[in-house]
C-alpha cells in the first residue's frame, strides 16, 4: 500500500533507495560510535569511580548506534529488495528547501522585526527606547510575531497555491491576530516568540 | 485504604474537583468541563481533514499548563482534556472517510473502503451511525479491559521484575516497536537509534554535556516537546503540503448525492453487526495492549477478519465487503476504536506508550509533575493514601465519562461534522505549524526551541519520504532517558556485572525475545507477497 514514488525525477532509481539509505546509516552510526562518541563524549562506556565500576555517558549513545548499525545493515542485507520502495524526487528536496527557507526567513523576521522597529523609532525621535524593556508591552510584544507569522502563513500558502493574493494576507493577518488573542491575551504570563529570549 | 476506597476517591477527584460553576445547585467540577470540551474539539479535530488528535493535544497542552499550572491538581482537568480529544477524534475520523473518501488518519483508511460506497449509495447518515455504534462498542470493551488489567499487570511487574529485567524489558519494548510499526524491522530499528541518538544528546552524568559540540544550544539536550512536536507534527505538516503542492488538485468535486432508504440504526441491524463488532472489538484491545502497535494494524486485522466472516455467512443479494456493506465499517470502526483504552495498558502499567496520543498523556504526566507512569502508580497502600494511584482511578472515572458522552451527544455532533471538508488544507496546514512552533516558544521561551522543532521536521519529512516511521523515534526519545537510568542502577545492583541482562533468567527471555522479534519479522518481510 501507499505510492512507491513521489513522482518526478527521482534521486535513486527505483528499488536502490533502502541500499542506500541502508548504506548511508551504516555509515553514519560507524562514524557516531568510532568518531563522535570518543571526541565529544568525557567518559568512557564504562568508569571506575572511587574503585566503583559505573556505566559511562558513552554506553547510551553507542547502544543507539548499534541500533543504527543493525537496521542499516538490515536494510543492505535483507530489504535491498524490498517490493515498494519509495523514491525520494528532487523536485521534492526542492519544494522542502524553499519550504524550509522561508519558515527560516519569516522566524528571523519574527525575532529582529520588533529590535529594529526601536532602533527605527530611536533614530527617528532622537530616543534611547531599549527593545528587551519594551518586550511585554503593547504594541511592541506583538511586532515581531505579527509580521513574522503574517510573513510564514503567507508564505507558504502562496507556495502551496503559486500564488500570492490578497485573500491569502487577510487570511494570514486574520490567523496571526487569532494566535495572539488566544496565547497572549488570556496569560499575563506567557510570552510570544521571540520575547522569552531578546 | 482498600481497592474500593481507592475506586471512590477517583471518582471524587473527577467530581468533586475544584469547581468552575453550578447548575441546578449541583457543582460542576472544572474536570467534567475539560472532559467535555476535549471530547468536543477531538471529534471537530477528527473530522477535519489532514489533522487528527495529537495536533489538538499539542497545541492545548502550554495552554492548559499555562491555566491550571504545575501542580497535582492540573493533572486531572489537563488530562481529562486529553483523554476527550483522544476519543472524540477516534469518532471523529470516520466523518471525512465515509462522506469524502478522504481518511484523515491511516487508521480510517478501511472505513474508506465500505464507508464512501455507502454515501454514494445514499447511505451515508446510516453509515456515520454504524460507524459511530461500532466505534464507540469497541472502545467501551476497550476501557474494560485497561480497568481490568493495568493494575493486576503492574503489579506482577512489581513482584517479578528488578532493575535487569526491567532493563530487559524496555530493550524488548524498543526492539517490539521497532519490528511491528510501519512493515519493514530495518527501518524500525534505524527510527529507534535516531530517537535515542536525539535523547542522548546534551545528557549524561559527567560535567560536560555528551554530544554537544562543546556549544551551549545543545548542552541542555533537546526539549522533549520539541522532539516529539517536531517530528510527529511538523514533519507530518510538511510532507502533507508536498503532496498539495504536487497535485495542487486536479480537483474531484464531490457532486452531492441524494439520500435513499432508511438512515436509522435498527435493532435489527445492531443484531446483525454485533458479531462483527465483537470480534474486531477483541482484536483492537489484545494489539492495543502490545506497546508500539496501532490501531491501523487492527484497522486492517478487523476488517480482513470480519471480511472471511461475511463470505462464509452471507447470502445472495447482500452487499459485498468492499462494495458498501455495513458490516465493513462495523469490523473496521469497532477494530481501531478499541486500541485507544487498551493502549493505556502499557502507559499506566509500565510506563510504556504505544501511540501517539499515550505520547502525550505522558507529555502532560512529565511537564506537570506529581505522576509518574509506571508500576509505582497501582501501589494499594493501605496505611497512608497513594495519590497517583487515584488521579490512575480518576483517569479511568474520566475515560467512562467520555465513553457515556460518546454515547450520547457524539454521534450528533459526529454526523454534524460533514462541514469541516470545506476547510482548505492549504490554509489549515501552516497555521497549525506556527500554532505548533509557538506552542512550543511559550512553554520554552527560548528561540532555540522553535528551530530544534523545525530540524526534527525536516528529520522527521527525510524518514516520511523514504519509508521510515517517525513513531519508533518519538518512543525512544520518551524511553530512552529512563532505558539509561534503568541500566546504570541495575549494573550498579549487581555489583558492576558486565552481563546483566543475561544473568537473570526473565532479562535474558526478553533479550531472547528482543532479538526473536527482529529475526521473525526480517525472514516475514522477506517473503514475497
Amino acid at each position: 500500500m501507499g505510492p512507491a514514488t513521489l513522482g518526478g525525477r527521482s534521486i535513486f532509481t527505483g528499488p536502490k533507495t533502502n541500499l542506500i539509505l541502508g548504506l548511508a546509516i551504516t555509515v553514519f552510526a560507524l562514524a557516531l560510535v568510532f568518531v563522535w562518541i570518543p571526541l565529544d563524549t568525557d567518559t568512557g562506556l564504562v568508569e571506575k569511580v572511587r574503585r566503583q565500576v559505573t556505566i559511562g555517558d558513552s554506553l547510551a549513545p553507542t547502544v543507539a548506534g548499534l541500533f543504527l548499525l543493525i537496521g542499516g545493515g538490515l536494510l543492505m542485507l535483507f530489504e535491498r529488495n524490498a517490493p515498494d520502495q519509495r523514491e525520494l524526487a528532487i523536485s521534492s528536496l526542492g519544494f522542502i528547501g524553499v519550504l524550509v527557507a522561508l519558515i527560516a526567513l519569516s522566524l528571523l523576521v519574527m525575532r529582529f522585526t520588533g529590535p529594529a522597529l526601536v532602533a527605527v523609532v530611536n533614530m527617528a525621535f532622537d530616543s534611547s527606547l531599549e527593545y528587551r524593556l519594551l518586550r511585554d508591552s503593547v504594541p511592541w510584544k506583538y511586532a515581531g510575531y505579527f509580521i513574522g507569522g503574517t510573513v510564514l502563513l503567507t508564505g507558504m500558502i502562496s507556495l502551496v497555491e503559486g500564488r500570492v493574493g490578497r485573500r491569502t494576507v487577510l487570511i494570514a493577518v486574520a490567523a496571526v491576530i487569532v494566535l495572539i488573542a488566544i496565547y497572549d491575551l488570556p496569560f499575563d504570563d506567557l510570552l510570544l516568540p521571540p520575547n522569552g529570549d531578546v | 485504604m482498600d481497592t474500593l476506597d481507592y475506586i471512590v476517591l477517583g471518582i471524587a477527584a473527577v467530581f468533586q474537583g475544584p469547581e468552575l460553576f453550578s447548575l441546578f445547585g449541583l457543582p460542576v467540577s472544572v474536570t467534567l468541563v475539560m472532559i467535555v470540551f476535549g471530547f468536543l474539539s477531538g471529534i471537530v479535530v477528527g473530522a477535519t481533514p489532514g489533522l487528527a488528535g495529537p495536533v489538538a493535544m499539542a497545541i492545548a497542552l502550554p495552554i492548559l499548563i499555562s491555566t491550571f499550572g504545575y501542580t497535582p491538581d492540573a493533572l486531572l482537568p489537563v488530562m481529562g482534556f486529553l483523554i476527550g480529544v483522544m476519543k472524540g477524534a477516534t469518532v471523529g475520523g470516520a466523518v471525512p472517510a465515509i462522506l469524502f473518501n478522504t481518511p484523515g488518519t491511516p487508521d480510517a483508511f478501511m472505513t474508506t473502503l465500505d464507508g464512501y460506497p455507502m454515501t454514494r449509495k445514499g447511505q451515508a447518515r446510516k453509515a456515520l451511525r454504524v460507524a459511530h455504534f461500532s466505534s464507540v462498542s469497541g472502545d467501551t470493551f476497550s476501557d474494560v479491559v485497561l480497568i481490568v488489567c493495568a493494575p493486576f499487570l503492574a503489579l506482577l511487574v512489581e513482584g517479578y521484575l528488578d532493575l535487569p529485567e526491567k532493563t530487559a524489558l524496555l530493550i524488548l519494548s524498543l526492539s517490539f516497536i521497532a519490528a511491528v510499526i510501519g512493515g519493514s524491522p530495518a527501518k524500525g530499528l534505524i527510527s529507534v537509534g535516531l530517537g535515542l541518538l536525539a535523547v542522548f544528546i546534551g545528557t549524561g552524568e559527567d560535567f560536560y554535556p555528551r554530544l554537544s559540540f562543546g556549544t551551549e544550544e545543545l548542552s541542555r539536550g533537546f526539549p522533549i516537546a520539541t522532539a516529539i512536536l517536531g517530528i510527529l507534527i511538523v514533519s507530518a505538516v510538511f510532507k502533507e503540503l508536498e503532496e498539495l503542492w504536487r497535485e495542487k488538485r486536479a480537483s474531484g468535486v464531490i457532486a452531492p448525492v441524494a439520500e435513499t432508504g432508511d438512515q436509522r440504526l435498527r435493532f435489527a441491524d445492531i443484531r446483525a453487526l454485533f458479531p462483527y463488532i465483537a470480534r474486531s472489538s477483541v482484536i483492537g484491545t489484545a494489539i492495543g495492549a502490545l506497546p508500539g502497535i496501532g490501531s491501523t494494524l487492527a484497522a486492517t486485522l478487523g476488517y480482513t477478519v470480519g471480511r472471511s466472516r461475511y463470505e462464509k455467512t452471507k447470502t445472495d443479494g447482500d452487499t459485498e465487503f468492499g462494495k458498501g456493506a455495513p458490516e465493513g465499517v462495523a469490523a473496521t470502526e469497532a477494530a481501531n476504536s478499541s486500541v485507544s483504552g487498551a493502549n493505556l495498558i502499557p502507559v499506566l502499567s509500565l510506563g510504556i506508550p504505544g501511540n501517539a496520543a499515550a505520547v502525550f498523556l505522558i507529555l502532560a504526566a512529565e511537564s506537570i509533575g506529581g505522576f509518574n507512569p509506571g508500576p509505582s502508580v497501582f501501589r494499594f497502600t493501605s496505611d497512608t493514601v497513594n495519590p497517583e494511584l487515584v488521579i490512575a482511578f480518576g483517569l479511568f472515572t474520566s475515560m467512562f465519562i467520555a465513553n457515556a458522552l460518546n454515547w450520547t451527544v457524539g454521534g450528533l455532533f459526529m454526523r454534524s461534522m460533514g462541514v469541516m471538508i470545506r476547510v482548505p488544507k492549504q490554509i489549515l496546514l501552516p497555521i497549525v505549524l506556527l500554532l505548533t512552533l509557538t506552542a512550543i516558544y511559550v512553554q520554552e521561551t527560548r528561540m532555540v526551541a522553535i528551530w530544534f522543532t523545525l530540524g526534527f521536521g525536516v528529520v522527521g519529512y527525510f524518514m516520511r519520504s523514504v519509508g521510515i516511521s517517525p513513531l519508533p523515534f518519538v518512543i525512544a526519545f520518551i524511553l530512552g532517558g529512563k532505558l539509561e537510568e534503568t541500566a546504570r542502577q541495575a549494573f550498579a545492583a549487581t555489583g558492576g556485572d558486565p552481563f546483566f541482562l543475561f544473568n537473570h533468567p526473565i532479562a535474558l527471555v526478553f533479550m531472547v525475545l528482543s532479538a526473536a522479534v527482529i529475526v521473525f519479522t526480517t525472514r516475514k518481510s522477506r517473503e514475497p507477497g
